[in-house]
């Protein structure tokens, strides 16, 4: 196990050093933060309306305003502060998507193209160690960025005043599951193909072709379940057994993932 | 036990899209390298020998045959405790400080920390590399590099040394510091494997050579074995006329100077058609000297190339 470890800190110590990667995580976080921003401002112009409207209501002269107004307007302040949580939650998945396929589909193929993995693997290194590690070190990275998206979405109600939805308490933890499963797939199908179409072919399958209607659903794994946006939009409660039953379904596909991608590259001719 | 065995190892190359041909790079090796010997593999470009050494490790599978390291299959990674290597071009993970990644691949050895540090700053300063330690590897020279990959191959004092052109990016200094490091590593018993281009290195450390052609094995023996050429020079003094006529008759060359007849057999057979004719002349040769080759020689006509006159 020290080996693995070894190697995923040399594939931390790698993806630190990659302007690409850190370029995509600048972005990604810079999308976040404009998401919020336009939120915040939509949500500022929402209250300022009904306050507006409230003052004008609650004047002189005017009838008051109805208990069912009151109600109206309560629900279209949830409804926006929801519709904020949900694309402040949708840009950093997003953003986090793209860092996961870009970190696990290059995780090996870039040292196989770049020779290092050469002289890895003429040390006492299982090639199993070495794909563990590898994608150990992904984990490691993606979960910093879901701590970081979980900072930010905490800085962010806080200063907002916004009362966060139930959803999101499980929401950082799900799209970092979402990351690893979309990263576990690009893995290995960056090792029977170019990283780049592994990568598409991996987003796809369990986003595009989402429907109980399309066969293909049965077949493809599908990241769906762990898309929270529609429950923060409708201020669903998710229970912590789905979360749990969520978190076996990641953990079953990554570790299937793993084992064909090991029987890939045990076999595999790298150099 | 052997170092390096190989039993009619192969591999082929097939291209699925496009319809090109299968490309044999290698042909049936048959090799076997005993242990503390230094082992020279020569051949020109594209002739097999990378693609031998990537076999010999694992990191590419074999179409034909087996190969084995210290009798362990190549597959087991285990058998890379023992084994050392540096590649034809060397590419380091340059994230790392130079002393930083030789510190990453003794870990990968599990090099027991307390000897990991001793062991890093000895190959350092044994490699010249001491001043350059705390710098980027990405800001190292080419022979900085070729010199940083070959400390790493020498981290774990490993039995067998697996050298892909190792002095390709190396000054005249360098490779003399090079080859004074791997006589001493041959002095003290180790196993060394050295693919290479200049022969003169090679000459001066190998006690044996292989030399490989377009994927097929062409020659392979001790230097002597090798540079013991058939063919065979004497030399001969007051000879009668009578002699000389039948030795011209010969296929053998034959030429005069100032009363000293040199005759060349170029091979066995003339040689003891030459050997008879004098015996029954009653002449004895006043020397008699088998032809040596240098190595280059012995390269180029084994690749089929004229020697060098």
């Amino acid at each position: 196990m020290k080996l693995v470890f070894l190697i995923a800190g040399d594939s931390i110590r790698a993806l630190l050093h990659h302007r690409l990667l850190i370029a995509l995580m600048l972005v990604s976080l810079i999308m976040t933060i404009f998401f919020s921003v336009i939120m915040r401002q939509t949500r500022a112009n929402i209250t300022t309306q009904f306050s507006v409207e409230v003052t004008e209501t609650n004047s002189p002269g005017l009838p008051k305003m109805s208990e069912d107004d009151r109600k109206k307007m309560n629900e279209a302040m949830e409804q926006g502060e929801s519709a904020i949580q949900g694309f402040f939650y949708a840009a950093s998945s997003f953003g986090g998507s793209l860092v996961a396929l870009f970190i696990f589909s290059t995780a090996v193929t870039s040292e196989i193209r770049r020779g290092t993995i050469r002289l890895t693997l003429s040390k006492p290194v299982s090639r199993l160690q070495y794909l563990l590690g590898k994608y150990l070190g992904g984990v490691a990275v993606m979960a910093a960025y879901a701590v970081i998206a979980s900072l930010a979405i905490y800085l962010f109600s806080e200063s907002s005043h916004v009362e966060l939805s139930p959803v999101m308490k499980y929401a950082p933890w799900l799209m970092f599951c979402r990351q690893l499963m979309l990263g576990s797939l690009a893995m290995l199908l960056s090792l029977f193909m170019h990283p780049a179409v592994g990568c598409v072919i991996a987003f796809v399958s369990g986003n595009g072709l989402y429907s109980t209607g399309n066969p293909l659903y049965y077949l493809l794994p599908s990241y769906a379940p762990f898309n929270v946006f529609i429950l923060i939009l409708r201020g669903d409660v998710l229970k912590g057994s789905d979360v749990f039953l969520l978190t076996v379904y990641a953990v079953d596909f990554v570790v299937l993932m793993l084992l064909l991608a090991w029987g890939r590259f045990r076999t595999k001719e790298v150099c | 036990m052997a170092a390096i065995y190989t039993e009619n190892l192969g591999k082929s190359y097939v291209r699925f899209f496009g319809g090109q041909p299968e490309t044999n790079a290698l042909k049936g090796l048959n090799l076997e390298v005993k242990e503390g010997e230094t082992f020279g593999f020569l051949g020109p470009n594209g002739a097999g020998k990378t693609t031998t050494i990537l076999l010999l490790l694992g990191l590419n599978r074999p179409t034909s045959g087996t190969a084995r390291l210290f009798d362990q299959p190549v597959g087991d990674f285990r058998v890379h405790r023992r084994l050392g290597y540096l590649p034809e071009s060397v590419n380091l993970h340059d994230y790392y400080t130079g002393r930083g990644l030789l510190e990453f691949y003794a870990a990968l050895l599990s090099l027991p920390v307390s000897i990991r540090k001793t062991r890093v700053e000895e190959l350092l300063h044994l490699l010249g590399l001491e001043d350059a330690a705390n710098k980027s590897v990405s800001k190292y020279s080419k022979g900085m590099l070729q010199r940083l990959g070959f400390a790493q191959a020498m981290l774990h004092d490993p039995d067998l040394l697996i050298l892909d052109e190792p002095t390709a990016s190396l000054d005249p200094v360098g490779r003399k510091e090079f080859r004074d490091i791997l006589l001493e590593l041959k002095r003290r018993g180790k196993t060394i494997f050295i693919s290479s281009h200049i022969l003169s290195e090679l000459e001066t450390v190998c006690d044996r050579v292989a030399i490989l052609e377009k994927g097929e094995l062409k020659r392979v023996g001790s230097l002597q074995e090798l540079s013991t050429g058939k063919s065979t020079r004497m030399v001969l003094r007051n000879v009668p006329g009578v002699v000389l006529e039948a030795l011209s008759r010969t296929p053998a060359e034959v030429t005069m100077l100032n009363g000293q007849i040199t005759v060349k057999c170029v091979d066995l057979a003339m040689r003891e058609m030459i050997d008879e004719l004098l015996r029954q002349r009653g002449i004895q040769p006043e020397q008699s000297a088998v032809e040596t080759q240098s190595l280059e020689n012995i390269f180029l006509s084994a690749i089929g190339t004229p020697p060098k006159l």
